[in-house]
């Protein structure tokens, strides 16, 4: 009888793990469809996905696409603006970031409650479309320039205060040690904070670098000038079905051949995500780390 | 004078926090002022401060029109969808990936699914498109093959509360898997031990044991994202649906609603006020549920 009990218990747990095996794999392939689908489909005809529609399996490939898309300058203006937002937006704000967590997260600092709920409230309670677009657009003054797209994201609470969180681990001796040397706070904090602080910089760069690579919100609204639109935006436009040839292929389009309308997107996305998966590989940690902490601590 | 005292016997901490400091001003307070507007009849030429004062009209209308009941229930109603299914399913995934054994199978399927997290909504928007667009797309192609009707998926609102959920949890099961997973890591691991030694099964450890020591973390995330209820995600919403007006009625959330009263309509009164709004609303809502969560956990709750 006992024995019984056993062997059905461990069917039961066989048949548990193997649910959870297909479930996993399951989920896994489902991620990773829709990826598969876009690149594969970026290498097909234009004539096959027209005959067939998109398909996991195309029948006939071609470059076409890729060549008519790169030929154009749409494409490679379109890089430049959103590799120069997101290489100056990361840097300007990872700087600023870490500078002011770094003074939340100071036990010398009398304000630094004050400071800390300023910048929970910015959480809360926000100033919304109106306010935020006249100030840019009309105040500042910045529509049609890249500043609009860096700017606005120089200082988000939520990184922030995960640097807060970092920064309150490290032990206060390091401050009074080289205090005693005769360091003042601004080297202290630029000679050594910033070098133990690798990992958490690391990570927040990340968060930020992404959030720059793929942003539309700000270009939507204030870039009108099709030279300055970031890569995002040129997905938005071939989608949405303006003149492909004019807004893509500039001056050297090749009119002997029809403009591969699927083959374009596609391969507009297949570029726009091709160094995030490129790079995925080696900076997927950082973000496993970033959002464990983020979530965990806060 | 305590206060100059304070600022000038720490000014390089209070010179590095400056540049933070006029930024949280300059980008987060300022536009504070353009709430005003709401009370307002803005016109450009007149300004801010310029505009005619109208009291409540322009509530009156937002409020007056079926507009305001339709995006707050969008609004409400997709986020509930998305907050249930996205966090259901994400610890479920947690749950079976923490019970897989083989290492490396486990770290390549948690590659893959948490991948969706770092493309942008207008990637997502293609990707939707290479499924659904309603003359090549995988799916109507592959219904037509089975001698199925073509759907216009493009016109049938109905189903896309469906469409963006399933989208939803696509993209971020594996991020909040991986808040979870941390999560289920910390437990120890004697409670499974001697579970194990009374003979449990894998199945009732993950019941037993699990599920209620991460019970917290998963009721915490659960109201934090209630507390955002009113608070749509656009760049979700509009990279999806952009100016599809046929799929308006079940996806119009507050977010895109202001966005296009702004700049499609350029009535900036109008808009403010659904903007006010929506920032009363989502200021109550936030401050008391991350008021309960704060109770339920003070170490996961954020604030």
């Amino acid at each position: 009888m006992s024995t019984r009990v056993k062997q059905d218990k461990s069917m039961l747990e066989k048949g548990f793990v193997i649910g959870i095996y297909l479930f996993v794999i399951l989920f896994a392939i489902l991620s990773v469809i829709p990826f598969w689908l876009v690149v594969i489909n970026s290498f097909a005809s234009e004539s096959t996905i027209k005959l067939h529609g998109m398909q996991l399996f195309p029948k006939e490939f071609s470059l076409f696409s890729y060549q008519y898309t790169m030929a154009g300058k749409q494409i490679m203006s379109s890089y430049l603006v959103t590799i120069i937002v997101t290489v100056a937006g990361t840097c300007l704000a990872v700087l600023i970031t870490s500078m002011y967590a770094y003074v939340l997260a100071h036990p010398k600092v009398k304000y630094r409650k004050i400071l800390s709920f300023m910048t929970y409230f910015t959480m809360v309670f926000g100033a919304g479309l109106v306010g935020f677009y006249i100030l840019i657009a009309s105040t500042l003054g910045l529509k049609d320039t890249l500043w609009a797209l860096i700017l606005p994201y120089m200082l988000n609470p939520f990184f922030a205060f995960i640097m807060v969180s970092f920064f309150r681990t490290l032990p206060y001796e390091i401050n009074e040690a080289a205090t005693i040397d005769g360091a003042n706070d601004l080297s202290i904090f630029f000679r050594i904070i910033i070098p133990i602080s690798k990992p958490v910089i690391a990570t927040v760069s990340l968060f930020y670098a992404l959030q720059y690579w793929n942003d539309f919100y700000l270009a939507l609204l204030f870039i009108d000038d099709h030279n300055l639109h970031p890569l995002q935006i040129m997905i938005r436009q071939i989608i949405s079905n303006v003149n492909i040839s004019s807004y893509v292929g500039g001056s050297q389009t090749n009119y002997s051949q029809a403009v591969p309308t699927y083959g374009v997107q596609l391969a507009t996305v297949c570029l726009t995500i091709g160094p995030i998966i490129f790079l995925y590989p080696f900076v997927q940690r950082f973000f496993v780390k970033g959002i464990t902490i983020g979530a965990l601590k806060g | 004078m305590s206060f100059l005292r304070e600022i000038t016997k720490n000014k390089y901490l209070y010179l590095l926090a400056l540049p933070g400091l006029i930024f949280l001003i300059v980008f987060a307070y300022v536009p504070l002022t353009g709430h005003l507007i709401a009370f307002k009849k803005y016109r450009l030429a007149d300004g801010l401060w310029g505009s005619k004062f109208v009291g409540f009209d322009n509530f009156k209308f937002f409020f007056m029109s079926d507009d305001w009941y339709k995006v707050t229930f969008n609004t409400a109603f997709l986020n509930g969808l998305f907050l249930i299914f996205g966090l259901g399913i994400a610890l479920l995934l947690a749950l079976f990936l923490n019970e897989i054994r083989h290492a490396l199978f486990k770290r390549l399927a948690q590659s893959f699914i948490f991948m969706p997290y770092f493309i942008s909504w207008l990637v997502v928007s293609m990707m939707a498109f290479a499924f659904l667009n309603t003359t090549d797309g995988m799916v109507n192609r592959t219904l037509e093959a089975y001698g199925a009707e073509k759907i216009n998926w493009y016109l049938k609102s109905e189903v896309w509360p469906a469409i963006l959920t399933l989208i939803y949890v696509w993209k971020f099961a594996g991020y909040y898997s991986i808040i979870f997973l941390a999560a289920i890591t910390g437990i120890s691991g004697e409670y499974y031990e001697s579970a194990r030694i009374d003979g449990a099964t894998r199945f009732q450890q993950i019941i037993h044991i699990t599920i209620p020591l991460i019970r917290s973390v998963v009721i915490v995330l659960g109201l934090l994202g209630v507390g955002r209820i009113f608070y749509g995600d656009f760049g979700m919403i509009y990279g999806i649906v952009g100016d599809n007006s046929a799929l308006y009625s079940t996806t119009d959330v507050i977010d895109t609603y202001t966005y296009r009263a702004l700049r499609v309509l350029s009535d900036f009164s109008k808009s403010s006020a659904v903007v006010l709004y929506q920032s009363v609303m989502g200021l109550i809502t936030i401050v008391i549920f991350n008021q309960i969560a704060k109770k339920i956990d003070k170490d996961s709750s954020l604030f």
